[in-house]
This record gives structure tokens, C-alpha cells and sequence, in this order.
């Protein structure tokens, strides 16, 4: 036995969420691969799970003018779509540095966000890729950037009472590329000591950097002030960005590694994405 | 609060009233005595929980008993039929992938995960499928040679019935 708590199929999304709102010490219940270990490990103990799962409108990955990806969508199924491989190849990426291929049989992309950890490994590329989440709640429905739910450590700007019914990735300009790496302590599955996702549109010259695991939250880098162009010496730019994000993280010392040994693996990592994003497929 | 709930386990309907704070893993062990899937680790990591919930591999641990009613669920108690091991069971023996044994149940369901979806996994394809499966025994190759050696026979027994 896990816990000493009830369990309710919400019905529809205003049917869940009007239960969140009554009764104290609800959770939303998604894959349960952060919520029942913690519950396991009594960090928490939540009275009522809600478990949204059979709500339609909260599921598939739907391509219109981007792509919505409903929240109840396992991470597998991210993994699997080729149109996401290709066209936002840093989720790709992520989804498959997550655990293991059971836990993503259950494991979404919203439990991932909701959960709010430092290291979550879809956390840098959808605030890289501008990515949003949908949430609704008693009040209706409202909109906000992915780089804006993680408020702390495990704390998101959700209310008690809302619910993250999508994520949702604009289109990209042709030409651009992402690119995901994650640092771990062994080559099995593990949390990240550090991950990164990288953006770059050739075009623009715009890069976008996050780093996961050396915050309270991941972190979206400030822009650098010159558009970045393919022949920009690597070494520069490394610095440069180095120079930012050492501004930006305040890692500290946990069981993966210390404070420092992240610091230092910032730049080593960032000439990795840089590698990628700029030079991969050239002669 | 007790729930009732409906599961189809290895082909067979089961209903029973479950606390909501029980796993399957304990729902299959503790109700059915179905005591193939074991729990290592309690909290997805090890995998010897590892289950089939609707043609998906789960690790049942961290699953519901009530998020699985209406659902159907395959242990390592429905591969063998006839009083026949399946390929896949006796493809772990034959290439000495058991030892103490407590990963297997486990190691077989994800295996058989594994070919239902994909018939002819290539080696990247099995190490994927059985990732979350850890073994302290075997050093992993005798697994992944008899996972190799289920699809190619699985693959021959349907040849054959055509
Ligand atoms: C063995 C193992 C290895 C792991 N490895 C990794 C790893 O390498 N990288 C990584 O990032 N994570 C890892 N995790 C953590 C976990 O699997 C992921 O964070 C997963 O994406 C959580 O999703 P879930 O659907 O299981 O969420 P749940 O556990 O169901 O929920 C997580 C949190 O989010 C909230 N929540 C869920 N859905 C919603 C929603 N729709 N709206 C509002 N709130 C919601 C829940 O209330 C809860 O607080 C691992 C977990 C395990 C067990
Ligand atoms: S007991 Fe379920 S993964 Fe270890
Ligand atoms: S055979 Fe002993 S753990 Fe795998």
C-alpha cells in the first residue's frame, strides 16, 4: 500500500478541477512516476488523486500551425513520432534521455513540468523552443510559456486547482535546428548532473540556450547581442555564452555532484550543443 | 475508501474491491497470487515489477490497481501455454539467462512487450526495450542472446503455421 488517499477518474477537465478546488490536499495524478514514488518515500501524502487520463481533449499529439501535445501523451508516443524527431528533434531527444522505456510508457511531458525539478529533461528544450502550456482551472483557461511553470524547486505558477491540458510548440522557421545533451553519473538512467538544449536559426542567427540541474529551476539564457553566424570561432563563442551562464546558474553540491564540477561542465557542454547547432552535417 | 474494479489478467476477468493506495504489483501478487512480477525496488527503477498494461510494458509498481480497472494486463504467468514454456522462456534457458532468477519475470515481460510491437528488434532495439530491466547476475549478454533467440524462433513458429 502507498498511501492512505482516494482516487477519482475526473470525467471531464471542469469535473476534475472543481474536485482539485474542494478538496484540500488534491494532486492530478499523470503517469505517476514522480507523484506514487513520492508518496511511496512520504514526502507527500495528498488526500485525493485525480487522475485526468481518460479525458480526450487531453491526449494526442495533434500538427496545426505547430504542435499541440496533449498532456496525457506518455512520453513513448513523443519519442516515437517521427514528425517530432524531425521537426523539434531537441524534445526528441529529451523525451529519450528520460528513465527508462517503462517509465515512459507512462511517464508525459506535463508530469515531467509539473513535477518541477531542477534537472527535468524536457524542461531545456521547451523553453528553448518557446513552447507553451495550456492550463485550465475553475476560472476558464489561460496560456503562459513553459520557461514560466517552474516557480522553485518541485513549485510551479499552477493553482491547486488547475490542471496543464497541453503543451503546445510553435513552428519553425525552416533551417533551424535544436539539439539536446545530458550529463548523468552512469550510462543507465539516471538524473541529469547538468543538461542543456540548444537552438539556432541560421537565418536570424538567433541562439537560444537552457541549462537544467544548476538552478532552482532550468534556466533560459539571456541572448548574446550579435547574431551568431556558422563561421563564428567556436572558442569565442563557448566564452562568451560561458560568461552568461555563469552569471545565470547557482548550482549547489547534491548527491550527483558539486556546485563546482557543474560549473565546470558548462562550457564543455555548451561547445558540445554549439558543435551540433552550428557545424553537424558539414564536411 | 474501497473501489471496484474490473481487470482482464492473462486473458481471465477479475473483479475484486481495492483500497486506492494499492498497487497492481500487490493487486497481482496479494489478491491473484500471481507472484511472478517482484518488487526490487518499489519505484520504477529496477524493473522486476515490469508488467504488459493494455500492449505496454509498465513497471506495475508505480501503477494503480484502480487506474488499471477496465484494462487488461499480461504477467509472466500467461506466456506459458499447454504446459508448453514460450519461446521466450525457453530461450532464457537455453542461453543461461537466469540465475537467481528474481529479474526474469520481469526481463520476459519486457521482452515480449518488445516483439509484439517490433517482431525482428535489432540489438539497439532489445537493449531499449529492456532498460529499465536491471539484472544483478547474468552481465546482460546471455539476456540479450536469448531475447535474439525468442524472435528468431517466434519468427520461424509463424512461418511454420503458414
Ligand atoms: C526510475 C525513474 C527514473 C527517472 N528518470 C528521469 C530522468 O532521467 N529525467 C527526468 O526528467 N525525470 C525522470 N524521472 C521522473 C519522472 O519519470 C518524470 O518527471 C515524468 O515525466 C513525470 O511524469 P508523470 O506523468 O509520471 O507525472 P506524475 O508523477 O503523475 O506527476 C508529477 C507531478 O506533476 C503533477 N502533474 C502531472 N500531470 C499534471 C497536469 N496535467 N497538470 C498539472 N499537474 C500535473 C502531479 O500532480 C505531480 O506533482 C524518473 C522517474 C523514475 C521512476
Ligand atoms: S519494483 Fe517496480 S521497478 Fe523495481
Ligand atoms: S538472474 Fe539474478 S537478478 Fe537477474
Amino acid at each position: 500500500m502507498l498511501g492512505n488517499f482516494d482516487y477519482v477518474r475526473a470525467e471531464s477537465v471542469e469535473h476534475g478541477c472543481a474536485l482539485l478546488a474542494r478538496t484540500p490536499g488534491a494532486a492530478v495524478l499523470a503517469g505517476g512516476t514522480d507523484l506514487l514514488v513520492n508518496i511511496r518515500n512520504k514526502a507527500i501524502s495528498p488526500t485525493l488523486l485525480v487522475d485526468f487520463k481518460g479525458i480526450n481533449e487531453m491526449g494526442g499529439i495533434a500538427f496545426t500551425d505547430g504542435v499541440r501535445i496533449g498532456a496525457n501523451v506518455p512520453l513513448n508516443a513523443i519519442a516515437e513520432d517521427q514528425r517530432i524527431k524531425t521537426a523539434y528533434h531537441a524534445l526528441f531527444e529529451a523525451a529519450t534521455a528520460v528513465a527508462t522505456y517503462q517509465v515512459r510508457n507512462r511517464a508525459t511531458l506535463a508530469g515531467n513540468l509539473g513535477n518541477a525539478s531542477p534537472a527535468a529533461d524536457t524542461a531545456p528544450p521547451l523553453f528553448v523552443l518557446d513552447a507553451h502550456v495550456e492550463i485550465s482551472g475553475p476560472d476558464g483557461t489561460r496560456r503562459i510559456p513553459v520557461r514560466d511553470l517552474p516557480v522553485g524547486v518541485k513549485k510551479t505558477a499552477l493553482a491547486p486547482d488547475e490542471v496543464i491540458t497541453a503543451v503546445t510548440l510553435p513552428p519553425l522557421a525552416t533551417g533551424v535546428r535544436t539539439k539536446f545533451v545530458k550529463k548523468q553519473r552512469i550510462k543507465g538512467h539516471d538524473l541529469a548532473i547538468i543538461n542543456m538544449a540548444g537552438y539556432y536559426d541560421p537565418s536570424s542567427g538567433e541562439l537560444r540556450i537552457a541549462i537544467g540541474s544548476c538552478a532552482p529551476t532550468p534556466v533560459l539564457l539571456p541572448p548574446l547581442p550579435e547574431p551568431v553566424r556558422r563561421d563564428d570561432p567556436l572558442d569565442d563563442l563557448t566564452a562568451a555564452l560561458n560568461r552568461i551562464a555563469q552569471e545565470a546558474v547557482s548550482p549547489i553540491d547534491d548527491l550527483r555532484a558539486s556546485a563546482a564540477y557543474r560549473r565546470e561542465m558548462i562550457p564543455v557542454f555548451l561547445r558540445r550543443i554549439l558543435t551540433a547547432l552550428l557545424h553537424e552535417g558539414e564536411d | 475508501m474501497e473501489q471496484l474494479i474490473h481487470i482482464t489478467v492473462n486473458g481471465t476477468k477479475e473483479e475484486a474491491r481495492v483500497p486506492a493506495g494499492m498497487t497492481l504489483l500487490e493487486f497481482l501478487r496479494e489478491r491473484l497470487y500471481l507472484t511472478g512480477a517482484k518488487e526490487g525496488c518499489g519505484s520504477g527503477e529496477c524493473g522486476a515489477c515490469t508488467v504488459i498494461l493494455d500492449g505496454k510494458a509498465v513497471t506495475s509498481c508505480l501503477v494503480l490497481a484502480v487506474e488499471a480497472d477496465g484494462k487488461e494486463v499480461w504477467t509472466v504467468e500467461g506466456e506459458a501455454s499447454d504446459g508448453k514454456l514460450s519461446a521466450i522462456q525457453q530461450a532464457f534457458i537455453d542461453e543461461g539467462a537466469v540465475q537467481c532468477g528474481f529479474c526474469t519475470p520481469g526481463m520476459i515481460m519486457s521482452a515480449r512487450a518488445l516483439l509484439m510491437r517490433n517482431p525482428h528488434p535489432n540489438d539497439d532495439e532489445i537493449l531499449e526495450a529492456m532498460s529499465g530491466n536491471l539484472c544483478r547476475c547474468t552481465g546482460y549478454e546471455p539476456i540479450l542472446a536469448a531475447v535474439r533467440r525468442a524472435a528468431q524462433q517466434e519468427s520461424e513458429d509463424v512461418q511454420d503455421e503458414r
